[in-house]
């Protein structure tokens, strides 16, 4: 052993006054659209902009009577998440490791990716009698490619001197998914998670609104037609709280799955 | 330095290359190359930059088939019997090559992990050997919250962790200051000749070379052996180390010994 052995570790990063600068700039824009409805509010009939009290109190019925919705949304919106990201990273590792299979199921990925959000939703209506498949379908349809396109990239950007050294242990391919791919592409599976949890919210209060009759989407397509907008826009403060919950959820798993990562910033 | 055992002259070579010729896009970056590594005995290879060094070590580790002659490491054909040699040999290369999502003693028990060596047992190897190469206390930190001496470090024990028949050098410690691989090099062949290691080791860098290995193949262009001369103990005659050197810099020509130079001492 050398007594310089140990020299040369590296700080720690520390985090918390950006998360310090990030929680006060929030407030500070939910402070203006606040001033800003009840300054409007003032001009304007309720049903083209009612008060921030008249939403609040639309809030505060959602909370206490209609929190089935809620959960209804959330939970299709969570199953289909949950089931794209394991068929979608499935699919990636196929493409990623067999080159046979690999151009058929690009091609199919990159078909499912030019058709559009309505495409899928009217197919769904017409395919499925029961308002959960199609929701769960249109959703999978939508989100998948992400995952697959993603994963595959993942694999591809794998740095050659790592797998070289891997295979100079002579794994078996099982080894290599364990111990290389599958932690190096924790980090594209999370970044598209967060990018598509907020096309996932909308893209289900979308499908609800055409296709069934409980969920967020069904009461707020209620609420529009009954000229109720405190209750659509205290729906939409709803969703905008659930998208921020559930980015926080997976950015809280980042932390963990890839606390390994130093953070870096830049002047 | 440690003692220098005597390789066992008698038995099979480790490695045995004879008549190799390799080519990479029509141009033959290995002519015919032939010689053989001895149980328990350090070779180093030498040669300019292109002068195949590289290629020789993956013919070895069995990642690419010569295109004429043949390759056999303990009696197999490195590229053709790929999952015999499983256990057999590990490799240090020219960077660390670490996990940065696993911690340096989880980066030095992978070998062992894909031999099938159970968890715990693996842990308990992984650690000792990381507390040979100096790393007793750093067991538990990630990859970004080490020097790059001390990346290096991990990257020896990892490889000498799967207590390997065969140990192949690429260039290993030609990344850090000459301080660092002064004594990365100095402990790496403390070990090495204590467990009895055979090690082919690729450098261009002359006080490697003489500093370690028992033996020095000088390799020209296309790999010709230029020279291959046993290295004398240091502490049997200064001199005759001294002879060396010089045989080695006018094998190599001027310009790579002029290189080497610098890169050992700027």
């Amino acid at each position: 052993m050398t007594d310089n052995a140990m020299e040369g570790l590296a700080p720690r990063a520390a985090g918390r006054p950006a998360a310090m600068n990030d929680i006060g700039a929030m407030v500070v824009v939910v402070i203006a659209i606040l001033v800003t409805m009840h300054v409007v509010s003032s001009y304007v009939p309720d049903y083209i902009m009612p008060s921030p009290v008249a939403v609040a109190k639309a809030g505060w019925k959602i909370v206490t009577q209609d929190m089935l919705h809620v959960a209804a949304t959330v939970g299709r919106l969570l199953l289909a998440l949950l089931f794209s990201l394991i068929a979608g990273v499935l699919i990636g590792l196929v493409m990623g490791i067999s080159a046979g299979l690999r151009p058929f199921l690009r091609a199919l990925i990159v078909i499912d990716t030019g058709i559009p959000a309505l495409s899928w939703i009217l197919l769904a209506v017409f395919w499925f009698k029961d308002p959960e498949i199609r929701i769960f379908f249109i959703l999978t349809m939508i989100l998948l490619p992400f995952y697959a396109l993603n994963t595959y990239d993942g694999i591809r950007a794998l740095p050659k001197d790592l797998v070289d050294m891997i295979e100079s242990f002579r794994p078996s391919r099982w080894q290599v998914v364990r111990y290389l791919i599958a932690p190096h592409i924790v980090s594209y599976i999370l970044l598209t998670t967060k990018t598509v949890v907020g096309y996932a919210t909308r893209m289900v209060i979308f499908a609800e609104l055409v296709a069934a009759a409980i969920g967020v989407g069904s009461r707020m397509g209620l609420a529009q037609s009954s000229f109720h907008m405190d209750e659509v826009l205290a729906w939409t403060f709803l969703l905008v709280l659930l998208n921020m919950v559930l980015q926080l959820i997976v950015n809280g798993i980042e932390k963990v799955a890839l606390k390994w990562r130093p953070e870096a910033s830049v002047r | 330095m440690s003692e220098r055992p005597s390789p066992s002259a008698g038995s099979e070579p480790v490695i045995a290359l004879d008549g190799v010729a390799k080519s990479f896009a029509g141009t033959q970056v290995i002519g015919e190359l032939s010689f053989r590594v001895r149980r328990g005995e350090i070779v180093t290879l030498l040669g300019r930059t292109g002068a195949g060094k590289t290629t020789v070590l993956n013919l070895v580790m069995g990642t690419t088939p010569p295109d004429a002659g043949s390759v056999r490491v303990a009696g197999h054909d490195p590229f053709r019997q790929f999952k015999a040699l499983r256990g057999h040999m590990a490799v240090s290369f020219q960077t660390d090559r670490l996990l940065p999502w696993r911690t340096a003693v989880e980066n030095a028990e992978l070998g062992l992990l894909i031999l099938g060596k159970p968890k715990r047992q693996a842990r308990e190897i992984a650690a000792s050997w990381l507390g040979r190469v100096g790393l007793s206390g750093a067991e538990d930190r990630y990859v970004h919250e080490l020097s790059g001496g001390m990346r290096q470090r991990v990257s020896l024990a990892r490889a000498l962790a799967v207590d390997p028949e065969l140990v192949l050098l690429d260039e290993s410690f030609s990344q850090l200051d000459h301080v660092t691989s002064s004594a990365l090099r100095r402990d790496f062949c403390g070990l090495a000749r204590q467990f009895g290691k055979t090690c082919l080791m690729v450098t261009h860098r002359i006080d490697d070379a003489i500093e370690m290995a028992d033996r020095v193949i000088v390799l020209g262009a296309r790999a010709r052996i230029r020279l291959e001369a046993a290295v004398p103990a240091a502490s049997e005659d200064g001199e005759a180390r001294d002879r060396l050197r010089h045989d080695i810099e006018t094998a190599l020509g001027p310009e790579a010994a002029q290189d080497s130079h610098q890169q050992e001492h700027g």
